[in-house]
């Protein structure tokens, strides 16, 4: 009969939990890093040359990165409850499309159209979430389909050429500068701190990380799931169609493939900003410094004056090292960097 | 019977096996050594690492430290291929069956068809599995049927013989019987398989079980091994000290009595849905009502039509005197007094992994619509505190992730969360299950402070000793029906066995 | 003799040869969607039974019939590949800088555009499958750096495609025996027998369940690994005959195909986890996707809204297959 080391007398014999917790939370980790690489990026790129890296040139990327914002917090909503939007771009278009024809150029009832445009929109994700929760549509499928139908009918609805112009009062909007800060730079940070509150800080935000986390349990919680997955995809569809309502002021007109080069972008943006693609976790504060990530990189890597090709190529690499280090081992290596035992 | 040849060459001989998880160690200097022929027992409680000694013996995981050695070779498997190869073959715990695929190919994996390019046909493929099956005693069931279309007894059975075609050297069996009906179809297979040479490890809660067909048991605790026994000469009690490191709490603390003359909290009557077929049913307030069935009875379609999860076929549920539809768990919780439903799987049904303990406490609120508008992590913690005290989940876990918690605590803060939502009925199917025993300790004060205060429980548990321990009175299911209603002082695990074997079994009892 | 008393042991289901199951699994349902819009699309266009008509429908749908094949692979284990359009791309605008002339320059095509193909998804298997990348987001971003490859080989429209390729590839071997008809048959002769062997078992296996299939003893990454090789290599024939088709190489020449192929795929009713559907379902979902739009020109749909009614069809279809697959599934235990 063997008998061995009859354990130390030490503590209770209850299973202890014997890891410890964070001090540093890994998803603070993230968003500082990625701010951080932003503004390395671009501090870099004076190096280069001496005229970028500077304050215009960050005003710059935070303009544009806005538009990518604006539209990648509801692909991050719905992200978040493992789910996936891939109307955006119709939806994009279809703000821009309806800015144009129903302001016409007039600053009149703006107040009504703008509120009505972007419940045509929200309309639009409901019938997605519906599809979704109710129908049990893979969301690929369903707001693929939909994204299709969408456009489709903005092609009919136009004739093929968008006409009208959105009103004046939105393109000197876009114009405007507050304390010598565009105002769209404004409405980006308002925006941010907005979404960062929804989805961080509120029980919403909480109500769907769970949902994403496990839709079982949230059931089982006694969450309203469907409602809440439908509620998602209304305000990413409503995003969406803000996103074209900008865009269309910002360049004055629609047309038909505006919403295009916003797809894919406000998926990477959610994805190098440090959410799970699978749901169930990650912060608007990261997708924010995502968009801007990506567009800074863009932006840079337009004035070196790269071809299109390599650009594009760079853009995906980075991507994908974003991906690499996410993963979750990373993070539980960073975590035991900052560890500390009870 | 059992005999231990003296002289039998050591089969597998584990030395000094240590695996960490990042802080968290699983395994700490384990040493156990099995004979050729023998029937080794490990036991221990949750979190004690039998299921990372498991995983490393069948090569899901490399140790960290230590070594193995088979038959005296070195035995270091990077899979459970390899494993095989080596002679180790294992029927996990959750069972590792493909449900969408037929029996054979389930039994044939991973290598089912047989031919070098050309694919081997159907017919010859099911004949194969046809023959192992009979091989190991098995005739109920058709290879060519679906595992998902199997019960859940049956599909153990396949986890089984899979790994009893492939034992050749070491069988590791991880608590097989947790849904076969008895052990004697098992218990056959293991003597031919002993008799052979092959060495059986067998993991396994149920004590009797162990002592039947095992003639040593190695104590794990905490990762380590604390000794290695001789069934024969160790007494329950013992081997519960050496498992938990103290002597057994008293047993005879009973609850309250079971003339609980409290209101009716909830009714059932002729419910249908499922297996259950016209159920009656009453839940008073200050009683804890337990119910004891074997597998497949119908008690998960009653707790989960009760919980809110699913519809009811037919018949009524009244709730605080008035009848309701429950047609949501969330719907449930807020009808009348409240039903709040805790699952028996908490990882896929329970617990939000990547929140808090204390967000996944909170939830409840969250869930009734209320929680404010802002909301942070002290925020939660502060709310989360009451019920959170009210099963002894220690205040520091609050902030931890819940996916980093061990399972007992998992349940705890299933259980919190449940309080929290004010329900004044508990639905709780196996609360207890594959907790340590501390944590068992707390859920079961918890239990009695709740009906005390006015509320009622009804919880099914597999382990007719907490069964008997804990309820005011207990029902027996049986065939989806109610058939025995035992009041809690003549309760005892034997009535309680037999009742569950249904008329027959109590006549046989009588 | 059965084990004693034991509750409820239920007996399990016979698999009768045409059940709701097997119409669930197979393409069954897909292909009579696809014989009825083939009846509609006869019934309004008499001409369509011509073997031009049939030839030249044959030719526009073998790329996409190719992609969604590649695809499956991918998605019966679980997982997404939008690599798709990033791997067309580049394997067209290498085709068309590349001409070689006669069959034996179309081999020698053939075997450099599988070699990009494999060598594309074997990246994506080695993201994927070893550093445990979730598929999405990985293959997205392999899909953009794709794009940016092929827009550095060829950065616009133009370069040339070996007549062979042009002519030859896309003419009957028969009189009504397209080429085109002749691989896809080919195709469902190679799926039918790899899913019968252990690969293509396995496959199903990890997308069904890939802890139960681990503990089985499947090599899962393995089987990751392959299937993001298999799909590559489609993607090249994909592209292989997209160029044959259009003669001319594209940079974007695969950004259609991205949510195309995935239409496809669910059309045929793989979309729903693995075990179900299979390729030879894919290819029948991309025929009928290239036939619908066919049918909508000839009934005389304006050409803004056939987008319209192909996005309600593929609703329709996928709504249907998952309510087939709803009355398939086995019930629950007490």
């Amino acid at each position: 009969m063997m008998s061995s080391d009859t354990g130390t007398p030490e503590r209770s014999a209850r299973t202890e939990d014997t890891r410890t917790s964070q001090r540093i939370s890994p998803t603070v980790v993230t968003v500082a890093t990625i701010y951080g690489l932003v503004l390395v990026m671009i501090l870099a790129s004076r190096l280069i040359s001496p005229s970028f890296g500077g304050l215009s040139q960050l005003e710059t990327i935070l303009y544009l990165s806005s538009f990518l914002v604006f539209c990648a917090f509801g692909q991050g909503l719905v992200i978040l409850v493992r789910g996936l939007d891939l109307s955006v771009a119709s939806v994009i278009t279809v703000g821009g499309v309806l800015s144009a024809s129903l302001m016409d150029g007039s600053n009149t009832g703006l107040l009504h159209v703008i509120p009505t445009i972007l419940l045509a929109c929200a309309l639009i994700g409901i019938v997605n979430g519906i599809g979704v929760t109710v129908f049990n549509m893979p969301p690929f499928i369903m707001t693929m389909a939909s994204g299709i139908i969408v456009y489709s009918l903005c092609l009919g609805f136009t004739g093929g050429t968008p006409r009208g112009f959105p009103a004046p009062a939105m393109n000197d909007f876009m114009q405007a500068r507050v304390f010598g800060i565009p105002s769209p730079i404004w409405l980006l940070v308002v925006f941010a701190a907005l979404g960062t509150l929804v989805q961080s800080f509120s029980s919403f935000g909480r109500k769907l990380t769970a949902v994403g986390n496990n839709p079982e349990a949230a059931y089982v919680a006694g969450l309203p799931a469907r409602r809440l997955i439908i509620a998602v995809y209304g305000i990413s569809a409503a995003c969406a169609g803000f996103t074209g309502i900008l865009l269309a002021s910002y360049a004055n007109g629609a047309t038909l493939r505006m919403g295009d080069d916003y797809l894919l972008p406000s998926i990477a943006a959610v994805v190098v900003g440090g959410s799970s693609i699978l749901g169930g976790r990650g912060t608007f504060l990261g997708t924010v410094g995502g968009a801007m990530l990506l567009t800074t990189l863009s932006t840079i890597l337009s004035a070196l004056g790269i071809g299109q090709g390599w650009k594009t190529i760079m853009e995906g690499g980075v991507i994908l090292l974003a991906l690499i280090l996410l993963r979750n081992q990373v993070f539980d290596g960073l975590r035991a960097l900052v560890m500390r035992k009870d | 019977m059992d005999r231990l040849v003296e002289d039998a060459v050591d089969l597998l001989r584990v030395a000094g096996l240590s695996r960490r998880y990042g802080a968290t160690v699983a395994l700490k200097h384990v040493d156990i050594t099995i004979r050729a022929g023998e029937v080794h027992a490990i036991l221990g409680e949750n979190g004690a690492g039998k299921s990372t000694l498991v995983k490393i013996l069948s090569g899901v995981v490399q140790p960290n430290e230590g070594q193995m050695l088979l038959d005296g070779a070195p035995h270091t498997p990077r899979s459970i291929f390899d494993a095989r190869n080596c002679g180790v073959s294992t029927a996990f715990q959750e069972l590792s069956l493909i449900p969408h695929m037929t029996v054979a190919e389930n039994l044939l994996l991973p290598n089912v068809s047989r031919g070098w390019v050309w694919p081997e046909r159907k017919r010859s493929i099911l004949a194969r599995a046809g023959e192992i099956m009979a091989d190991w005693e098995i005739v109920d069931i058709a290879p060519e049927s679906l595992v998902e279309d199997l019960p859940l007894a049956q599909r153990q059975r396949i986890e089984i013989t899979r790994a009893l075609s492939h034992a050749r050297g070491l069988l590791v069996l991880d608590e097989p019987t947790a849904a076969l009906p008895d052990t004697r179809w098992l218990f056959r297979q293991i003597r031919r398989l002993t008799g052979l040479g092959v060495a059986v490890m067998y993991i396994s809660h149920r004590l009797s079980e162990v002592r039947e067909i095992c003639q040593q048991a190695t104590i794990l605790r905490n990762g380590t091994t604390i000794e290695t026994v001789r069934l024969a000469g160790v007494d329950d009690a013992g081997i519960f000290a050496m498992m938990v490191g103290h002597a057994p709490s008293d047993p005879t603390a009973r609850t309250v009595d079971s003339t609980a003359s409290g209101a009716v909290l909830l009714t059932a009557r002729d419910l249908c849905v499922g297996a259950v077929q016209g159920l009656n049913l009453d839940l008073r307030a200050g009683e804890i009502v337990g119910v004891a069935a074997l597998e497949g009875q119908g008690q998960q379609d009653l707790f989960r039509v009760l919980g809110g999860v699913t519809r009811r076929d037919s018949g009524q549920i009244a709730v605080g005197g008035v009848e309701a539809d429950l047609g949501s768990p969330g719907k449930a919780q807020r009808t009348g007094p409240g039903i709040a439903f805790v699952p028996e799987e908490r990882k896929t049904d329970g617990i939000f992994e990547n929140l808090t303990a204390a967000s996944n406490i909170v939830m409840a609120d969250f869930a009734a619509g209320g929680g404010g508008w802002f909301v942070n992590g002290q925020i939660e913690r502060r709310r989360a505190g009451t019920s959170a005290a009210r099963v002894a989940l220690a205040p520091r876990y609050l902030d931890f992730e819940v996916g980093n918690l061990s399972g007992g605590n998992q349940q705890k803060v299933l259980l919190a969360r449940a309080l929290m939502s004010g329900a004044k009925i508990l639905v709780l199917f196996d609360p207890a299950r594959g907790v340590d025993v501390g944590t068992k300790q707390s859920i079961y004060a918890m239990m009695r402070d709740f009906v005390k205060s006015g509320g009622t429980i009804l919880f099914y548990s597999s382990e007719l000793s907490e069964l008997v321990h804990l309820s005011s009175r207990c029902l027996v299911m049986y065939d989806g029906r109610i058939v025995a209603d035992l009041p809690g002082p003549i309760l005892s695990e034997e009535t309680l066995l037999a009742a569950a074997h249904g008329p027959q079994g109590m006549k046989e009892a009588s | 003799m059965t084990d004693a008393i034991r509750g409820r042991d239920r007996a399990p289901r016979k698999t009768p040869l045409i059940s709701i199951r097997y119409i669930a699994d197979s393409a069954f349902l897909i292909v009579v969607i696809y014989a009825l819009m083939a009846v509609i699309y006869v019934a309004v266009q008499p001409s369509a039974l011509s073997a031009y008509s049939i030839e030249s429908l044959l030719n526009n749908s073998l790329p996409l019939m190719l992609a969604a094949a590649g695809a499956t692979f991918v998605i019966l284990q679980g997982g997404f590949d939008l690599s798709v359009a990033g791997t067309i791309s580049l394997v067209n605008v290498t085709i068309a800088i590349n001409p070689h002339d006669g069959p034996g320059g179309a081999l020698w095509v053939l075997g450099i555009s599988l070699a990009i193909g494999i060598t594309v998804g074997a990246i994506n298997g080695f993201i994927v499958a070893y550093l445990r990348i979730q598929s999405i987001a990985a293959t997205l971003a392999t899909m953009i750096i794709g794009q940016g490859a092929a827009l550095i080989i060829l950065k616009a429209p133009g370069g040339s495609v070996s007549d062979f390729m042009v002519y030859g590839l896309t003419g009957s071997v028969v009189d009504r025996l397209p080429f085109a008809l002749v691989i896809a048959l080919c195709v469902m002769a190679f799926w039918t027998v790899y899913s019968r062997t252990d690969a293509g078992r396995n496959l199903m296996a990890v997308g069904q369940d890939r802890k139960a299939a681990a503990l089985s003893g499947i090599n899962v990454r393995r089987t990751e690994f392959l299937a993001f090789v298999w799909a590559g290599a489609f993607y090249a024939l994909a592209a292989y005959m997209l160029a044959a088709q259009t003669s001319t190489g594209n940079p974007a020449a695969g950004t259609p195909f991205l949510l195309l192929t995935f239409a496809a795929v669910a059309l045929g009713g793989t979309a729903f986890g693995g075990g179900r559907g299979g390729v030879t379902a894919s290819l029948f979902g991309a025929a009928t996707l290239m036939l619908m739009q066919k049918v909508l020109f000839s009934l005389g749909v304006s050409s803004f809204y056939t987008g319209v009614i192909q996005g309600l069809i593929m609703i329709a279809a996928v709504l249907f297959a998952s309510a087939v697959n709803h009355a398939a599934r086995p019930k629950g235990h007490g």
